[in-house]
């Protein structure tokens, strides 16, 4: 009974679409966060906010990690995708495991965008916002060191 | 200074035990005007390092140019280490600041403050320290030297873009200068027989 129920609690994790986690922090003062977007159904898509000059990293995983994932950006002068080599490892199915399936996303000017991920089985959409960074501090002027 | 991902680092290039090498400040700001010279590795478990490409994320602020990292404008730039196939092994988020105070130290790291001594003959090595603040900022620039006085101490290149060894050539008293941009430091020689 116990097995019939994983068998289909996998069936329905296959059935799903993926889900993405970041896998890396924002820099101080900058902005690199993913944010899950849920309707009635549960996870709809996903929401990305990112500074400008910024990059951020994301597992895929769908029952194990992602097979044939493959992504792209509506606007790549917007946000930038890029497949991650990720050397670890990541439970997949019930028994096995398999080498984490990453990617890159980097902030390359203000404005928005959509990266479609693709896998062998489902899909998700990122809405990516990249945002300019803060503005510097008035600096202090120029010092002499003179004797 | 250890990437995003944990399987790349990126340190300056340095001899061994040279304290006044931007080792010392691998997770400095970049200053403004200067080149860093990188060094990556990658530690990926069974896997030897792959042939591995820098890529600025914002040229604009840090460039990449000849495996060197060249500092443009104040901000912070991730950095990418990928294969050469592109495919992105690590990455490092390096901050450009630009340099509001310059110091010069010798090269065992002690500041330079006051007047210098030397006897005919004699050399020291002095090497300009880039601020920002109480930071020190990390990267070689094409500092600009000058000596008040020519004939009583000539200003030797050493390899190094910034680095200089200064050689007492005859009596007398002279003020070195060193400058980056508008940031400047001077100090008094002394050269007795």
């Amino acid at each position: 009974m116990t097995r019939l129920a994983a068998a289909l609690a996998c069936l329905a994790l296959a059935a799903c679409n993926p889900v993405l986690v970041a896998q890396s922090a924002a820099p101080p003062g900058r902005s690199a966060r993913l944010d899950e977007v849920r309707g009635f159904w549960g996870l709809q898509s996903y929401r990305m906010e990112l500074s400008q000059g910024v990059a951020l990293a994301l597992t895929c995983y769908q029952g194990g990690p992602c097979e044939r994932m493959a992504a792209a950006s509506d606007n790549p002068g917007i946000a930038e995708v890029r497949r991650a080599s990720l050397g670890t490892l990541e439970r997949s199915g019930m028994y096995g495991q398999a080498t984490a399936s990453a990617m890159v996303v980097v902030g390359k000017s203000p404005g928005t965008t959509q990266i479609r991920v693709r896998t062998k089985d489902g899909h998700r959409d990122i809405a990516v916002t990249v945002v300019p960074p803060p503005a510097p501090a008035a600096l202090p002027a120029t010092r002499a060191a003179v004797r | 200074m250890g990437g995003a991902l944990h399987q790349a680092s990126l340190v300056g290039q340095c001899a061994e035990n040279d304290v006044a090498c931007s080792r010392r400040h691998p997770q400095a700001p970049i200053a403004i005007g200067t080149r860093f010279y990188p060094e990556v590795a990658a530690s990926i478990d069974g896997s030897s390092t792959p042939n591995l490409v820098l890529e600025s994320a914002a040229p604009d602020i840090l460039a990449v140019e000849g495996g060197a990292l060249v500092a443009k404008r104040p901000g912070a730039s991730a950095v990418l280490i990928t294969t050469d196939d592109a495919s992105v092994v690590d990455f490092v988020h390096i901050w450009v600041a630009p340099v509001t105070q310059l110091t010069l130290m010798r090269r065992d790291g002690d500041r330079v403050e006051g007047a210098v001594g030397l006897t005919v003959g004699e050399d020291v090595t002095i090497t300009p320290a880039l601020w920002n603040g109480a930071q020190r900022l990390s990267g070689a620039g094409d500092v600009t030297w000058t000596v008040s006085h020519e004939g009583t101490v000539s200003i030797l290149r050493d390899g190094s873009p910034d680095r200089r060894r200064l050689r007492a050539r005859a009596p007398g008293k002279t003020t070195v200068t060193a400058a980056l941009g508008e940031a400047r430091a001077s100090f008094d020689v002394e050269v007795v027989p």
